[in-house]
């Protein structure tokens, strides 16, 4: 991973790179205010974007989902006696109404899934993953099934864009959601064919040997250290102080 | 002593009405180089994952006889345990890559297979080079071409020093050039290497002995010279074939004309600079040029699935695509419906679009049970049912049986003469067109 900007960017370990990433997301779930979270979700954001590649689709989801989160938040709690908004009664929910402590509960939790969200699209777009699973010491199959389990999601996409594009060059339409939902038990079926064969290479490749060795890694720098320090520092500050 | 030793071989698939192998009997001799040939769904791939253990540890099913692969029955050893004597490379590259860097990828089996750590990236190296895919050592494996991914996983395999080689269709996404630099590397390794393709040209340049499959049994096995003289008896058409030179027929009023068309994925990497084209009614245009040279671009642009940056489409009547690999891109879970889905579910035009691409017995089946030869057809079926004005194709004879390839080209030759027009990207120089077109030459650019 790098950290800092694309000229003059800090290539991190992808241990401590993780560490440091799974330290933000676990500092977003502790914090509670609203701006500490806003700048590390600004923090975030800024790492996020220095991929090159396949930035939208993590963005869209994490931007849509904390979206939703913050929109329908206020309608699921009953908090604050500062009402800015007194709507109808709903069956079940009762009184719709949105007070100013329900709008900044949503902001936080919403800041909180948003931050969440772009640890995980940093981990995914940025991290040497296969280095990631090189270092692990002990359970290095599961390792190697999450960092593979990650690289799904672009071929996922993929995969549903030739989907849709084949369905598309037979003079079939497919519009909206129920169209391509239609398309996605193929999707899925198409995704366990492509692990199957996977899985088949790899076996042929020798995984599963009992004896195997890893290809020299090179060794650590300060700065690894330092993202270690700054992890810890973060989840100790946000857990005391914030 | 043999290599390997194949005796009295018998498997079937769980489930599978009938056997995939039959009586298989097989000795390889160190260093030999064998070409695999037969039909699509004849048993080659069957067989060459046989010898790399994977029938019958991976995919079950029922198995009788022996393989013996150097020493090691491979009834009695893991796939894993084979590794490193053998090596494969399987047909579609996308699903064997298991790594994110190239470098990494490479590095993989030598890793599982415990090679000294100190040894694991000189050697990683060493197979990149063989390949010619160094300068590709630090590139992302999901930014690779096909033909890019296809050098990885023979470096992959090369990196394992292995002294069977075992080759599935390996050359099915590269271009002519780029294929015959691959297997003239495959010819200089010394392995004993069992090459299955379709484009037989090649192989049976390459190969020491030619072993002739059909049905799930050897129908013939010999030295070079023997086995070209079976198949010129038997089986012509599996003879190195001629390149098709163009029949200069320009066709009728146009289907669809593209002028000046740009076009680039990212800003500043422009794949298409002002190509031009006419597809007419009645004719069968072949677009060629080497991998990466915006062919399959062109071809989506064409079909109207891609709106080019700037330039002018017109097209009098509606297109049809089939995508590369269209294998992969199934929707139905029968063969008969997945070729209705085209023409609002009418089974009788289905039918008949199953029969003439040879796949008339496969209308009950689930599509993803058929061989990735008789998946291209349907794939082929499935676009061709609605009778599209314009029909494009994407390397369509990829995977295909030199037969079967010769009636595609029949029907296509049928489907023209019907007032349509039909343009082809293909690598294969054999595949018979009105005119032949490069993306590399002016005359593209100029036409």
């Amino acid at each position: 991973m790098r950290l800092g900007s694309a000229r003059r960017a800090v290539a991190l370990s992808p241990v401590p790179a993780a560490a440091l990433l799974a330290a933000a997301a676990v500092a977003a779930l502790l914090l509670d205010g609203v701006l500490p979270l806003a700048l590390l979700t600004a923090a975030l954001l800024g790492l996020c974007l220095q991929a090159r590649t396949r930035l939208r689709p993590y963005l869209f989801g994490t931007g849509s989902a904390a979206l939703g989160v913050f929109l329908v938040w206020p309608f699921l709690q009953t908090t604050g006696v500062d009402v800015l908004w007194e709507g109808p009664i709903v069956p079940v929910l009762g009184q719709l109404d949105i007070t100013r402590e329900e709008i900044a509960l949503a902001a936080v939790s919403s800041l909180r899934l948003a931050a969440v969200g772009l640890a995980f699209s940093a981990y995914a777009l940025l991290l040497d993953h296969d280095r990631l699973v090189a270092a692990a010491t002990f359970a290095r199959r599961s390792a190697l099934a999450v960092a593979l389990a990650t690289r799904l999601v672009p071929t996922l996409e993929r995969d549903a864009a030739g989907l849709a594009e084949a369905v598309r060059g037979r003079g079939v339409e497919v519009a909206g959601v129920r169209g391509h939902a239609r398309l996605l038990s193929p999707l899925v079926a198409g995704s366990l064919e492509r692990a199957a064969n996977l899985a088949e290479a790899m076996e042929a490749r020798g995984f599963g040997s009992r004896t195997p060795t890893r290809a020299p890694s090179p060794p650590w720098r300060t700065a690894d250290h330092a993202a270690l320090v700054v992890g810890a520092a973060l989840v100790l500050v946000a857990a005391l102080w914030l | 002593m043999a290599l390997v030793d194949v005796e009295g071989l018998e498997f079937s698939y769980p489930g599978a009405d009938a056997p995939a192998l039959e009586d298989v009997s097989l000795r390889l001799e160190p260093g030999e180089v064998i070409a695999l040939l037969g039909p699509s769904g004849s048993g080659k791939s069957t067989l060459l994952r046989a010898l790399a253990g994977l029938v019958p540890h991976f995919h079950g099913g029922h198995f009788a006889g022996c393989v013996r692969v150097d020493g090691v029955d491979t009834r009695r050893s893991r796939p894993s345990a084979l590794a490193g004597t053998t090596a494969a490379v399987f047909q579609d590259p996308e699903d064997q890559i298991v790594m994110a860097l190239v470098r990494n990828e490479v590095a993989f089996g030598l890793e599982n297979l415990g090679v000294l750590p100190s040894e694991i990236w000189p050697r990683t190296e060493e197979a990149l080079a063989a390949v010619g895919a160094l300068h590709l050592a630090e590139r992302r494996t999901a930014e690779l071409s096909g033909g890019e991914l296809q050098r990885v996983c023979l470096a992959s395999a090369l990196a394992l020093r292995p002294r069977l080689l075992l080759l599935d269709e390996p050359t099915s996404q590269l271009d002519p050039d780029a294929a015959e630099r691959f297997l003239g590397l495959v010819g200089e390794l010394g392995a004993t290497t069992v090459l299955s393709e379709q484009r037989t040209g090649r192989a049976l340049a390459l190969a020491d002995r030619v072993v002739f499959m059909e049905g799930g049994r050897i129908l013939a096995d010999a030295v070079r010279d023997d086995g070209l003289a079976w198949l010129a008896e038997h089986r012509a058409r599996y003879l190195p074939p001629q390149a098709a030179s163009g029949s200069g027929s320009s066709g009728g009023e146009w289907v669809c004309r593209l002028d000046g068309i740009r076009f680039a994925y990212r800003t500043g990497q422009e794949v298409l600079r002002g190509a031009s084209l006419d597809v007419r009614r009645g004719e069968i245009i072949a677009l060629e040029g080497p991998n990466g040279c915006g062919k399959t671009t062109l071809a989506k642009i064409a079909a109207g699935l891609l709106e080019p940056g700037s330039g002018v489409v017109v097209r009098s009547g509606r297109a049809g695509y089939l995508s590369q690999d269209p294998g992969r891109y199934i929707v139905r879970d029968r063969v008969l419906d997945e070729v209705a889905l085209g023409v609002d579910g009418d089974q009788d035009r289905a039918r008949a679009a199953l029969d003439r691409v040879g796949l008339g017995w496969a209308g009950g089946r689930h599509p993803r049970d058929l061989s990735s030869g008789e998946r291209e057809r349907l794939g082929l079926a499935a676009v061709a049912v609605a009778e599209p004005e314009l029909l494009v194709l994407d390397e369509p004879t990829r995977g295909i049986d030199p037969d079967r390839k010769a009636a595609i080209a029949e029907w296509l030759a049928e489907y023209a003469a019907a007032g349509r027009g039909v343009l082809v990207a293909t690598h294969d120089r054999t595949f018979p067109a009105d005119r032949r077109l490069s993306l590399e030459s002016e005359a593209l650019l100029a036409a």
